[in-house]
């Protein structure tokens, strides 16, 4: 029953199970007859000199010519070595549900039948190879694998590390998901609020750009498990990713796509150097699968979205464009999306000694935050932020480490013991939760800011760690009370010493614990990223978010607060040193009280 | 207050506990892996010359090493199919906070294994056996400071408050939960203080002005 030339073609390249096929055969027996009409005109297209059948048979037939002799040549374009080794490496997704699955052995989806169709065109077997968000660009360049079908967005920054084949084969959008109950409706709403995103998304940037935290994740797959178990409370996604979810009804009761942003056109890649015969072979696959309605009947088969496929192949039947140079006509080819960020004035610099340091040291060195103004930017802002909150902590700290110390060391319970209630309540809360108070209260305060987030910070880290100092500076207070107490008993206290003076050389002697904890408030400030403030963490979270060299930023990042604590640790030396020494004058009678 | 608990579901309680077992359960890895490179560093110090050098530099470093960062720094440098001794070396949440601690209280117990030794050495063995108590404030210090696993998505004691704060629409709702939080925390720890405190000052009568070692600070 399934023998139509449209139906056998799709079985033939997509593995559709038989049982699916004689349904669709005896349900579209109208759609059938039309279908027959199409692959017989399309067949005779396929005649037509300058058709883009044409075009491609030629191409392959040029690049067989010259095979077995070509094939070792080490200049050889991969068509040729595809074509050579009877197999083609598709860089795929494992876990991108309608698009990429991967069940044991088995793989389905949508771009695991189009990567099918195009190895059958090719003639050649299909070795599919796992891809991410991250990896599926620097997988091309390292030679890993040939061609990438893999939820790709096209975008400029894009077009400068790979070669797109155009036409594309999908279009989607970024949408933001979130609880039904969450008020979130626009971007408007995202400052302060943290969004679950995958490294690598061309949409991460734009997030940022609200005042959006991200947190990030490798793979798209994790993102509905993470909101349903509260991890993430947004997650940001191509409409394509969530569209499987939502027909779940669970999740489409307990969730909600708030609203969507950047639409981008989704492309297959090859690899920019080595690559032009294999690059043109598919850009003629694709346009003779959007033309034949092929890619329509793979999505329709995964229950994929197929309205952008229905105006595609209606664009690609035309006349000017069902040609060999439609892939290169503007008025038939989609453009990127324009991501492309300004680059810094020093980016070429920036390169080379990427380069130098690959070439010469083996180190795969990688800089995003110095090649592109937007990054560079935030890396200054970054930089500049967390030496502020080192300050502002340390100040904090200090001060309300004074200030506590007063109050415990007083006199009056009706001062001592709400400091001490004080203390055993912030001694109780672990950081990161007195952070989340100290912002929910600021953000109470005050509308959602940077410099608002930055104050909670300080005021957190300056209280977590104050009272713990002022608590060791008033067990000094009283220790010294107490000896005066004694000496003045035996008849030996030179002098009692009161107010200021005794403060004073209580500082001197808890100096070692005062230290101890400004110390611990610098080490503590990353943290404050957690909440939302703009520090180095967090401004590098983000940079990392739509551009690569992870490991070479958190290795960065660590050498910068490490090198910051040291040198603080160095300055806190200095500081106890003086006071244990103005201590010592004290009690050598050389400094009057 | 009551109106509040009536809006908690009736799973809150049980998934907080499993959450702060999550805290002690990092605490516990830490401490672990703390003690054993820590004492090696201790020794190291003891040795002398180079090598003492060496493990001085070590101890100062992983001291200046904020946990935060060192916790992003595995979370994102080291790749997903890294792998160590030919065996696979992926990082779970739990193992990422858990090791990010171990610069902390490695340098922590490395201190107070040091001032044990030399008291040891002195003859001061009950001075020495304070080298006890330290740690399990250090553990203490490590159960609280693993609330930082919040930021990377880690189930534990902070996370379940802090996703049950985000259904409540009114600020107070949340402050009261989050003093919950604070009372949950607080009991364990002010016990272990108490209790740390006692054996201290049994320790402390028992021995001749034995020094204990350095303050603590949380592993932040």
């Amino acid at each position: 029953m399934c023998t139509s030339s449209r139906s056998a073609r799709l079985a033939r390249s997509t593995d559709v199970p038989r049982v699916r096929c004689l349904v669709r055969a005896l349900v579209g027996t109208v759609a059938g007859a039309l279908i027959a009409i199409g692959l017989v005109l399309s067949g005779a297209q396929a005649q037509v000199a300058g058709s883009p059948d044409a075009a491609l048979e030629r191409l392959l037939d040029a690049a067989r010519e010259g095979m077995p002799g070509t094939c070792a040549q080490a200049d050889a374009d991969r068509l040729i070595r595809i074509l050579c080794a009877k197999r083609i490496r598709i860089g795929v997704r494992d876990y991108y549900p309608l698009f990429g699955t991967r069940t044991g052995d088995k793989r389905e989806g949508y771009e695991i039948d189009v990567g099918m169709a195009i190895g059958r065109m090719l003639g050649v077997q299909v070795e599919f190879v796992r891809v991410n968000a991250a990896t599926r660009i620097p997988l091309l360049a390292e030679d890993r694998i040939d061609l990438v079908i893999a939820t790709m967005g096209h975008n400029t920054q894009r077009d400068n590390q790979v070669r797109f084949i155009r036409p594309h084969y999908y279009q989607s959008e970024t949408v933001v998901v979130g609880r039904r109950d969450l008020p979130v409706a626009n971007m408007t709403d995202l400052p302060g609020r943290t969004v679950c995103v995958t490294v690598g998304n061309g949409s991460n940037a734009q997030l940022v750009s609200q005042g959006a935290r991200l947190m990030l994740f490798d793979e798209a797959g994790v993102l509905p498990d993470r909101l349903k178990d509260g991890t993430c409370s947004l997650a940001a996604q191509d409409d394509s990713f969530f569209a499987n979810y939502f027909k779940e009804p669970d999740f489409s009761a307990a969730f909600f796509p708030k609203f969507g942003f950047a639409q981008v056109p989704w492309g297959m890649a090859v690899a920019r150097q080595g690559s032009e015969q294999l690059a043109r072979a598919i850009d003629l696959i694709v346009q003779v699968f959007h033309r034949d309605g092929l890619f329509i009947d793979i999505a329709r088969f995964h229950r994929v979205e197929s309205a952008f496929l229905q105006v595609q192949q209606r664009v690609w039947r035309k006349p000017e464009c069902n040609v060999d140079t439609g892939s290169t006509n503007p008025s038939c080819i989609l453009p990127p999306l324009d991501a492309a960020l300004k680059p810094t004035s020093f980016a070429p610099e920036v390169t080379a000694v990427e380069s130098w340091a690959a070439k010469e040291a083996g180190i795969d060195l990688t800089l995003p935050m110095l090649k592109t103004a937007p990054a560079w930017s935030m890396f200054q802002e970054g930089v500049l932020n967390s030496l502020i909150l080192i300050a502002g902590a340390l100040i904090a700290t200090f001060v309300l480490a004074v200030l506590f110390g007063a109050a415990m060391a007083a006199r009056t319970i009706l001062v001592r013991w709400p400091a001490r209630t004080v203390t055993v309540v912030l001694q109780s809360s672990p950081i990161v939760l007195t952070l989340v108070i100290a912002a929910a209260i600021a953000h109470g305060m005050f509308p959602y800011s940077g410099t608002v987030a930055l104050g909670a910070a300080i005021a957190a880290l300056g209280l977590a760690n104050g009272c713990n100092a002022g608590q060791a500076l008033a067990e000094a207070v009283w220790s010294l009370r107490a000896e005066q107490g004694t000496e003045m008993a035996r008849g030996t206290a030179p002098g009692v010493l009161r107010g200021g003076g005794l403060f004073a050389r209580a500082l001197g002697r808890s100096a070692t614990q005062i230290v101890a904890f400004l110390i611990n408030a610098a080490k503590g400030t990353p943290i404050a990223s957690f909440i939302g403030a703009p520090e180095l963490l967090s401004s590098l979270t983000d940079i990392t978010s739509f551009a690569s060299g992870r490991a070479t930023t958190y290795s960065l990042l660590l050498v910068f607060y490490t090198v910051v604590v040291i040198i603080v640790v160095w300055l806190c030396g200095k500081l106890r040193i003086y006071l244990e020494n103005r201590q010592a004058r004290i009690e050598a009678g050389k400094v009057t009280a | 207050m009551m109106a509040l608990i009536e809006k908690l579901p009736a799973d809150f309680l049980p998934s907080f506990l499993a959450g702060m077992a999550v805290n002690f359960e990092i605490a516990v890895i830490s401490i672990v892996v703390g003690l054993a490179l820590g004492a090696l560093l201790a020794f190291g110090r003891l040795v002398g010359g180079a090598l003492g050098g060496l493990a001085a530099s070590v101890i100062a470093l992983m001291r200046a090493a904020p946990t935060f960062v060192v916790m992003f720094f595995l979370l994102n440098a080291i790749p997903r199919d890294a792998e160590l001794f030919g065996m696979p070396f992926a990082l779970s949440g739990v193992m990422t906070v858990a090791l990010s601690l171990v610069p902390y209280s490695a340098a922590y117990v490395a201190d107070a294994a040091v001032d044990a030794l030399r008291h040891l050495r002195g003859g001061t063995t009950l001075a020495a056996l304070l080298f006890l108590p330290n740690v399990m404030r250090a553990f203490f210090v490590l159960v609280m400071s693993s609330s930082a696993g919040a930021a990377i998505g880690v189930t534990e004691g902070v996370t379940v408050i802090l996703r049950q704060a985000e259904k409540l629409p009114a600020l107070d709702d949340r402050l009261v939960l989050f003093a919950i939080g604070i009372v949950m925390f607080g009991i364990p720890l002010q016990l272990a203080f108490v209790l740390i405190s006692f054996i201290q000052k049994r320790l402390s009568r028992a021995a001749v002005r034995a020094p204990a070692a350095g303050t603590p600070q949380s592993g932040t």
